[in-house]
């Protein structure tokens, strides 16, 4: 069978993270990487990339190049997402999907004109522990979720970043709204939105408090009420202002209560297994996610979470902007 | 010898806090000139770290201090607030997450980037290295300059940061992380080209292997003093941190003070101090990172 022709568009965090991972595939070959950053493509080149493009658009004319990750800033989804729908690539785009719902619909939509796979990176999705959770609610097991409560609490874009021993700084797009969409609610929010729409439906209607600890233009903390169709009330609390990080479900069911957290192995125990394994735990759910997507496209089967989970998702969240609860301080 | 102050703070309030500042300054018989134009104040600002983690100045003890300045000297007084770009910290998002921005507006006070002003070079040697700073014309020109530090560990050899690690920040070179194989050398050159007048310790909260509200106000003309002082009470002996002993070969001030108030032993017992197993850690981070395995271990 013809292995998938990976691209990487991208190399900041998040996509040095899908370089490592795609590696890893034996059903995947990663063919190119692209990023304006000579000295990234560099490094991954010494990984394992066998060809570097300065710009997109070269990388998404590239013949051996099947599918590609974007990994961009937000504001440049659009863009990319579009074009690389228009060059026939399946796409696993970063979440979220767009800064807006009207971008992400475009996007959507160019996904379907070209007949290409669309999939929005939501690791939860596929993390060990999240995953019961769903099992749990599906069998009855809870009995009905009357409330469920999600934490997605860290530092967000604060996380202190190095390269080569120098720290380097946060990039400056994560500081402005125009090209974010938003902060810690459609940053972090989104991969809590998603993971209680698959756990209990659609989202009847949704409200929000935001925080400004920071004094910046945009939250950096959320807290959401939601009404799922499930009859779920969910409560979703987000932040970027802690340098503790924890990613939590609580879920209260009329039989039973369960709680789910995502807890990031200690840095000696990921130290050993970088060594050893030159991966920790703490990244299993990409490297499942990143296989899952290489084997949808490889079968021709739609991935969940679609790029219509990311437009819903966006939707939510675009809804919980507009319906504030104020208190008062 | 020096006098160095030690105040409890209470409670975190504007006038506890305000009261503490008086007071450490009293302890140590200290009074503002009175003919002043212009103030600078330095606090310390590490990436964007906010105050309740220790590692950054709380601006409402910069506040206060501003009061103080202008009610002992004139309400028209000059005061600007300075900071320098960092390898991963730009001044101008410091000073707007970390609550300077706000502070500026309510006081009038001017907020000014180091690296953005216009500055001189100089030559200074310390510990038989020479270096060549930029020393910015605000602080050539102040009448009056204060460091308003913390204390906390430093997870680099130099083991502490208080009053001399702080002025480092007022270099405008952003890179500062390449001074670090001469990082010792560098602090105390740095503190020879720009002398600051006075030193207040907010060590309201610290950061020890933890954060800690020690409820500590320091004060010293001393920044060698407070140094020894500030090591003494992170539980690290000062006769063992170069940058110190440097500092007072160099003529920067002394190690050995008076204390007054609070005897230090009081915050010395209350100071999240390393633990055996956290020492053996902050040596293994430090081997493997600067043997360049830090990347390849997920640790950068």
């Amino acid at each position: 069978m013809k292995k998938i022709g990976l691209g990487i568009i991208g190399l900041g965090y998040i996509g040095k993270v899908h370089l490592r991972n795609s590696l890893k595939l034996t059903d995947a070959n990663l063919v190119a990487v692209s990023d304006i950053s000579k000295r990234s493509l560099n490094e991954a080149k010494k990984d394992g990339a066998k060809k570097t493009y300065t710009s997109y658009e070269k990388l998404l004319k590239d013949p051996q190049v099947d599918a590609v990750v974007i990994a961009l800033p937000t504001h440049l989804h659009f863009e990319c997402a579009k074009r690389a729908a228009e060059a026939k690539k399946h796409i696993l785009l970063e979440k979220p999907i767009a800064r807006n719902v009207a971008e992400a619909e475009e996007i959507v939509s160019a996904a379907q004109r070209n007949a290409v796979r669309l999939m929005i990176g939501y690791p939860l999705r596929f993390n060990k522990v999240m995953i019961p959770v769903k099992e749990q609610i599906k069998s009855g097991f809870l009995g009905d979720v009357e409330v469920a409560h999600a934490i997605n609490v860290g530092s967000g874009p604060f996380y202190h970043r190095a390269q080569d021993y120098a720290p380097s700084p946060v990039p400056e797009w994560w500081f402005k709204k125009e090209l974010t969409g938003g902060g810690a609610l459609i940053d972090l929010g989104s991969h809590m939105i998603n993971l209680f729409r698959w756990y209990f439906g659609e989202i009847t209607d949704i409200k929000s408090h935001l925080g400004y600890r920071f004094n910046l233009d945009l939250e950096d903390h959320a807290i959401c009420i939601a009404q799922f169709e499930s009859g779920t009330t969910g409560v979703i609390n987000v932040g970027w202002f802690s340098q503790k990080y924890q990613v939590k479900v609580e879920l209260f069911g009329t039989v039973e209560h369960v709680i789910a957290s995502n807890i990031p192995p200690n840095r000696m125990i990921a130290a050993a297994q970088m060594l050893i394994m030159n991966n920790s735990t703490f990244w299993q759910p990409h490297v499942a996610e990143l296989g899952y997507f290489v084997n949808c496209i490889a079968n021709d089967i739609q991935p969940s979470p679609s790029g219509k989970d990311g437009l819903k998702d966006l939707e939510a969240i675009e809804s919980a902007y507009k319906n504030p609860i104020q208190l008062n301080s | 010898m020096s006098l160095v102050s030690f105040v409890k703070v209470n409670h975190t309030n504007h006038d506890q806090l305000k009261q503490a500042i008086v007071d450490s300054l009293n302890l140590i018989h200290y009074r503002p000139p009175s003919k002043l134009e212009n103030i600078v104040i330095k606090p310390n600002m590490c990436y964007y770290w906010d105050y309740s983690t220790g590692q950054t100045t709380d601006p409402r003890l910069v506040a206060a201090l501003i009061e103080i300045l202008r009610e002992k000297t004139s309400p028209e007084i000059g005061i600007s607030i300075v900071e320098s770009d960092a390898s991963a910290m730009k001044c101008k998002y410091a000073f707007k997450f970390l609550g300077y921005e706000k502070l500026s507006q309510k006081y009038n006070v001017r907020l000014v980037n180091l690296s953005e002003d216009k500055s001189d070079p100089v030559e200074v040697t310390a510990g038989g290295q020479s270096f060549s700073f930029m020393v910015p014309r605000i602080i050539q020109n102040a009448d009056l300059k204060i460091n308003v530090t913390k204390i906390k560990y430093s997870l680099q050899k130099i083991k502490i940061t208080c009053a001399l690690k702080n002025i480092f920040g007022c270099n405008p070179y952003p890179k500062k992380f390449r001074y670090h194989p001469k990082i010792d050398e560098a602090i105390v050159a740095i503190n020879k080209a720009m002398k600051f007048d006075l030193c207040i310790v907010d060590g309201n909260i610290v950061s020890g292997i933890q954060p800690c509200r020690l409820g500590l106000v320091m004060a010293s003309r001393d920044p060698v003093a407070v140094d020894v002082a500030a090591a003494k009470i992170a539980g690290e002996n000062p006769n063992r941190i170069r940058f110190i002993r440097l500092a007072s070969v160099e003529g920067l001030g002394k190690t050995s003070f008076i204390s007054k108030g609070v005897p230090i032993g009081y915050f010395q017992a209350r100071y999240p101090r390393k633990n055996a197993q956290k020492k053996l850690m902050s040596k293994a981070y430090n081997i493997v990172t600067s043997i360049g395995l830090g990347k390849r271990l997920g640790l950068e």
